[in-house]
């Protein structure tokens, strides 16, 4: 029996989203933008169902007069992207 | 997705995002070193055209101005939080450096301002040059431990002990211009490794 991958995590764009999250303290909404190569339209929606799942924080504040959006990984967060680490390689190793 | 295609995916973006913030942190090499280069010429042609060691007082304004300066850049790129344990230790490597060089360099202007003997004075300035220039071969080597480069490793080996050759060979002599040199050299090496940690995770 396969181990139930989370859908929240299943999706290209929130996958990449949290792998890099995973790898950073926290990162800004350009930089995140920068690295996955996503539309402003696209990224916002997907954080949010993050942030929705409680698998990330997202901070809303500015630097300078420049309005910028904060997100990072959340306990619950880093501990779902293991699992579906090891749900992923289940499938694989069967 | 399959789940080989998730693992790339993942694979991928963590690579891409480490190399990407140690790729960032090569600016900071890059103007510590200039920086440093710029000081230590400065610093040289000042001394020696006037003949007054006081204006190695200069090198206190290098943190002055360094400081505000790569804050000012982490701020331009949106990245004061965004970082790894690599850059986290690295950062840290230098940050220790900068406290300690600037500690030594502190306690050898009062210690030269309390001894009048002028032969202690300048064994004192040879001293700090040297021990300065091991801490920074020191911070090199273990920045290259932890990026896995061996020319920075090297860098960092033969800068540190070229503080400690300059102690035994120069002595208590003075030679402010092998003093300078060392400088100049430390800030080339900078500079180097900065370019190389760049290149290197381009």
């Amino acid at each position: 029996m396969f181990p139930k991958l989370d859908p929240v995590l299943h999706s290209e764009l929130r996958l990449a989203v949290m792998s890099l999250l995973a790898g950073v303290e926290s990162a800004d909404f350009t930089y995140i933008k920068q690295q996955t190569g996503a539309t402003s339209g696209n990224l916002s929606v997907q954080i949010d169902k993050l942030s929705a799942a409680g698998y990330i924080t997202v901070e809303k504040g500015f630097k300078g007069k420049k309005p910028c959006t904060t997100c990072a990984i959340t306990e619950a967060g880093m501990e779902a992207f293991r699992s579906y680490i090891e749900a992923l390689k289940e499938y694989i190793s069967t | 997705m399959t789940a080989k295609e998730s693992l790339a995916l993942i694979t991928e973006t963590m690579n891409n995002n480490r190399k990407e913030i140690t790729r960032r942190g090569g600016k900071y090499f890059v103007l510590w070193g200039i920086l440093l280069t710029f000081f230590s010429l400065l610093v040289y042609c000042l001394w020696k055209t006037t003949g007054h060691a006081e204006w190695n007082n200069l090198w206190f304004a290098l943190p002055i101005i360094g400081c505000p300066l790569a804050r000012w850049i982490r701020a331009k790129e949106g990245s004061e939080r965004t970082g790894n344990t690599v850059s986290r230790v690295i950062s840290g490597i230098w940050a220790t450096f900068g406290v300690f060089a600037c500690s030594s360099a502190l306690f050898t202007i009062i210690f030269t301002k309390c001894n009048p003997n002028p032969i202690a004075t300048i064994a004192a300035g040879v001293s700090m040059t040297a021990l300065i220039v091991l801490l920074f071969g020191m911070a090199e080597t273990i920045t290259g431990v932890a990026l896995k480069n061996w020319a920075i490793k090297i860098a960092g080996f033969v800068t540190g002990i070229g503080g400690v050759a300059l102690y035994y060979i120069i002595g208590e002599k003075g030679g402010f211009e092998e003093q300078m040199f060392l400088f100049t050299l430390s800030g080339i090496v900078l500079v180097a490794t900065g370019l190389i940690v760049r290149h290197q995770n381009r």
